[in-house]
């Protein structure tokens, strides 16, 4: 089947298999590596990606399905000249970050609720962004400054 | 300073094994395995898979061209097996194929004929019928025997753990490559590259030289990748020894979990004796180990097991033995903590008993066993050093532990429907490995002409931080900008024979290794020096890459220096060795004086039970923990938090599932729940114990990495003693982990 989509701002037109999977596409066949395979059952949030604004499992995704829509992925959030983003700053400010695996993965659902807030207008409370959280898994830091560093990117 | 892998994680760059650049023609391949417990193979047929197009060819043990074994302590365990399966999971052959895909649907088409045997998955079960890995071992001290009679209150019972799944969130795999003259280049996932390369010669009957194993960093260990990182790197080398082609072996999920080992679960006996004072003065302890069908690194973790035993206090008169027991289970492995949080848990379950029948607060019995400078282990050290009870007053000043139980029992005298529990939990845990031979490494440091520095150590990052603390020793002696350092891969050509990143020692070993090195250069330079100004080297100092001389700037830089030093010929690579000093132990006599240094501290946790629901929420947890002298707390708090959160999921929802028939059911994470955002306590306060620090540790600051995960324990006591609040008469058991299923059937139990 034929797919036409954006990849971090860039148009693809590609020719894929029905059956193949959004994080195949991304890590096999457009070779970004940032995009982590931890469970492939849609339960550890390391493969997350961003699709039209919204942060999914792209284990979980067929990348048929991307087909006329925007996709990003950690590649996406920062060009080899630009500054980090705030989630990644917060991330690293805070220490947030251990063997670093699940961490893509961190920053991408935070960065899609991050600015899900800033279009509403919303700062979110400590147990909302725990909940924009709750889909992404970690074993190394007990969470408790990956907590704070996704609060962090809200305060002012 | 920060983790130095930081940025290339949050800008998703860092790059792990299975991001290697794939190179032209590489064969993926996949694991036929065995699908029950325990059998005799009948026959195998693979022509339908092999007619699979795309499909290379499938290794069994008959292409082993030299011993189809990979025991590490014992030669116990065949890579593929021939015969008989041991374990549901246990490898049979490798499918090699053009796509991981075609690889998994040729897995599919393999037809094998089994004759199931009897499988034994309970290790007291196991020990009756005298299925044992290796022969039973005791410590023992004083005589448990003739104390018995003195005791004024003895109490026995049973304690059990179950296993716990490492769940890495990066998998098991490893990427092999043929290179000339039969050479084999591998990466792999692996906290243990020297043990990969081991294997792997043996494996392929050639010599250690032949085989180059490099480990960039893993997406987590936690010991699941001590030893069990070998087997995929071994048969991703046999792959491309057979073939000649590049060959990656990465394993999904459901194989990872099914396939390898976890940490032991244990059952246990104990029996404890108080005088009337309230002072322990026996305990006996009987562990049942439950090894899995090899031995893999059970005979080392049964060992911790024994020397933590009594954990944080001292009894006179203990007896400690323990059968590591042969089941039909992956053999378990390497889990932070190897075995002492296992022991720990038995005389604190023992506590709580004693503490529960005589109507008394667990933490009186607690804080009145505390171990003292001079008291004896019951394998022979003597403690020395000892904060435990500097951090129980620390503790007691800083977090109010009578304002805690004050808050507690007012809450459940106002509540019915949610009671409140608390539980405090000392640990003492010992820093070395306690086989004396595997605590030594070596640094290899290059100076390059340039001035800037390149590390290799024997140290393997895994997210604990270890390059940062290695970046940290060779830009402070040598007084350079960070950024002129570069820590290299873990690679078995620039540093060999190295033990395992593993029994917390990785950055007192390596560090001290590359203490010694960075020392050694420093002592070249600073004659070099001298020699320039005519002064002695003795007054040569560095400071922010600028000479001094007699105690004054000179306009010399580093890099002058070094350009200097070069053209004088002065070497700029060094090789430092380390050993770790008064370490030893007869295992004969199970006497000696096995560890460094102990680490120790408390934790004070609370939780709330809702008593409608039996779910569980942990309110806090306050933490006085021994860092000795940190050099680096935002490192070492880090391993604080995850360790204890680690410790937290094994005592409450960390629920493995082996069927009677051995076979695994909780085997995904839609199956095995660990930790999530909302599972974590919160709050969570660490306060540092003031103290000199541990001249054996590397800078005074003492290991971390293992000794937080038992803080978890005291969740368990915590829970109970919350659901012992809203039902007095429930039953006295130790059976962790405590599951909601469990508190609420210890809520209505009658």
């Amino acid at each position: 089947m034929k797919i036409v989509f954006k990849i971090n701002g860039k148009q693809v037109s590609m020719e894929v298999k029905p059956s193949l999977l959004l994080i195949d596409l991304i890590r096999d066949v457009l070779k970004l590596k940032g995009t982590k395979p931890g469970c492939l059952e849609g339960e550890c949030g390391a493969c997350s990606v961003i699709v039209d604004g919204e942060a999914i499992n792209s284990c979980m995704y067929l990348a048929i399905n991307v087909n006329g829509k925007e996709v990003s992925t950690i590649e996406g959030l920062t060009g080899t000249e630009n500054p980090l983003h705030k989630v990644q700053d917060k991330m690293l400010e805070h220490g947030a970050v251990q063997c670093g695996f699940c961490t893509s993965g961190i920053v991408m659902t935070t960065k899609a609720y991050s600015d899900k807030c800033l279009e509403e207008g919303i700062t979110p409370t400590r147990e909302e962004v725990k909940k924009s959280l709750e889909g992404n898994l970690c074993r190394c830091t007990g969470y408790a400054k990956i907590i704070d560093a996704a609060e962090a990117v809200y305060k002012k | 300073m920060k983790n130095i892998d930081s940025k290339g994680h949050v800008t998703g760059k860092s790059i792990y094994l299975d991001d290697i650049p794939t190179i032209q023609g590489t064969l993926f391949g996949v694991i036929f395995d065995s699908p029950v417990a325990h059998g005799h193979i009948e026959s195998i047929d693979y022509s339908k898979a092999l007619a699979l197009p795309g499909i290379q060819t499938i290794l069994t043990s008959k292409e082993i061209p030299g011993e189809n074994q990979i025991g590490g302590i014992f030669p116990d365990e065949e890579l593929f097996a021939e015969e008989d399966v041991h374990f549901q999971g246990q490898p049979i052959a490798l499918i090699l194929a053009e796509s991981e895909h075609i690889a998994f649907q040729a897995r599919k088409l393999i037809e094998i004929k089994i004759t199931e045997k009897e499988a034994i998955v309970d290790p007291r079960e196991a020990r009756k019928k005298n299925q044992l890995i290796f022969p039973p071992r005791t410590f023992s001290l004083g005589n448990t025997d003739s104390a018995w009679s003195q005791c004024a209150h003895i109490f026995e019972g049973q304690a059990d753990t179950n296993g716990q799944e490492h769940l890495y969130i990066e998998m098991q795999g490893a990427y092999a490559s043929p290179l000339e003259n039969g050479n084999i280049r591998v990466s792999s996932s692996t906290q243990g590259p020297t043990a990969v390369q081991r294997t792997i010669a043996k494996v392929l009957g050639m010599g250690m030289h032949k085989i180059e194993v490099d480990v960039v960093r893993l997406g987590g260990g936690f010991g699941g990748k001590e030893d069990q990182a070998t087997p995929w790197a071994v048969m991703a080398a046999l792959g491309a020894h057979v073939l000649k082609k590049p060959v990656k072996v990465v394993l999904h999920r459901m194989d990872d979990m099914r396939m390898t080992g976890k940490r032991h679960p244990y059952s246990s006996d104990y029996k404890i004796g108080l005088h009337e004072d309230l002072k322990i003065l026996a305990y006996e302890v009987i562990f049942h180990q439950n090894a899995g069908a090899a031995a893999d690194l059970s005979p080392a973790v049964m060992e911790r097991t024994l020397f933590h035993s009594t954990n944080s206090y001292f009894v006179p008169n203990v007896k400690a033995t323990a059968y590591s027991c042969k089941t039909n289970l992956p053999p378990n492995t390497a889990f932070r903590g190897f075995g002492g949080p296992q022991g720990m848990f038995v005389i604190e379950a023992a506590l709580v008993h004693a503490a529960n029948e005589l109507g008394i607060s667990a933490h009186e019995l607690q804080k009145k066993n505390l171990l003292q400078d001079g008291d004896e282990f019951p394998y022979g050290q003597i403690a020395a050093d000892v904060g435990l009870t500097q951090i129980w007053s620390d503790m007691e000043a800083k977090f109010d532990i009578k304002g805690a139980e004050k808050r507690v029992s007012d809450f459940n005298s106002k509540n019915s429907d949610k009671k409140k529990g608390f539980s405090l939990q000392p640990i003492a845990f010992g820093i070395s490995f306690t086989k004396t031979p595997m605590n030594q490494a070596r640094a290899l440091v290059h100076i390059y002409s340039d001035g800037s520095v390149g590390v290799s150590t024997g140290a393997v990052e895994m997210g604990q931080g270890v390059n940062t603390k290695m970046l940290q020793i060779a830009a402070d002696m040598f007084s350079i900008d960070p950024s002129k350092v570069r820590l290299e891969s873990t690679n078995t050509t620039r540093v060999a024979n190295t033990s395992p990143t593993a029994a917390s020692a990785t950055a007192d070993l390596n560090g001290k290794a590359l203490q010694n090195a960075c020392y050694a250069l420093l002592t070249r330079l600073k004659k070099s020096a001298a020699d320039h100004f005519g002064s002695a080297a003795s007054d040569i100092q560095f400071k922010d890459e600028q000479v001094i001389n007699s105690g004054k700037a000179t306009d010399m830089t580093w890099n002058q220096l070094i350009d200097q030093a070069f053209l004088e010929r002065v070497c700029l690579t060094e090789n430092g060795h380390y050993a770790t000093p008064i370490i030893n132990f007869d295992k004969e006599k199970e006497k000696g004086h096995p560890f460094a240094y102990h680490v120790y501290g408390l934790a004070l946790t609370e939780v709330t039970v809702d008593c409608i629901r039996g779910t569980y929420e942990f309110d806090s947890v306050k933490i006085v923990h021994d860092f000795g002298e940190s050099m680096n707390l935002p490192v070492d708090i880090g391993q604080i938090e995850g360790g204890l959160v680690q410790g937290i999921g094994w005592m409450t929802m960390e629920e493995l599932d082996y069927d009677k028939k051995g076979k695994l059911r909780s085997n995904s994470l839609s199956t095995y729940k660990i930790p999530d955002i909302y599972s974590v306590p919160k709050e969570v306060l660490i306060e540092a114990l003031e103290t000199e620090g541990a001249e054996q540790a590397i800078l005074k600051s003492k290991a971390v990495g293992e000794p937080p995960l038992m803080y978890g324990l005291g969740a368990y006591f915590a829970i109970q003693n919350a659901v012992r609040a809203f039902n007095p008469d429930a039953q006295q058991t130790f059976d962790a982990p405590f599951t909601h299923e469990k508190v609420l059937m210890g809520l209505y139990q009658i």
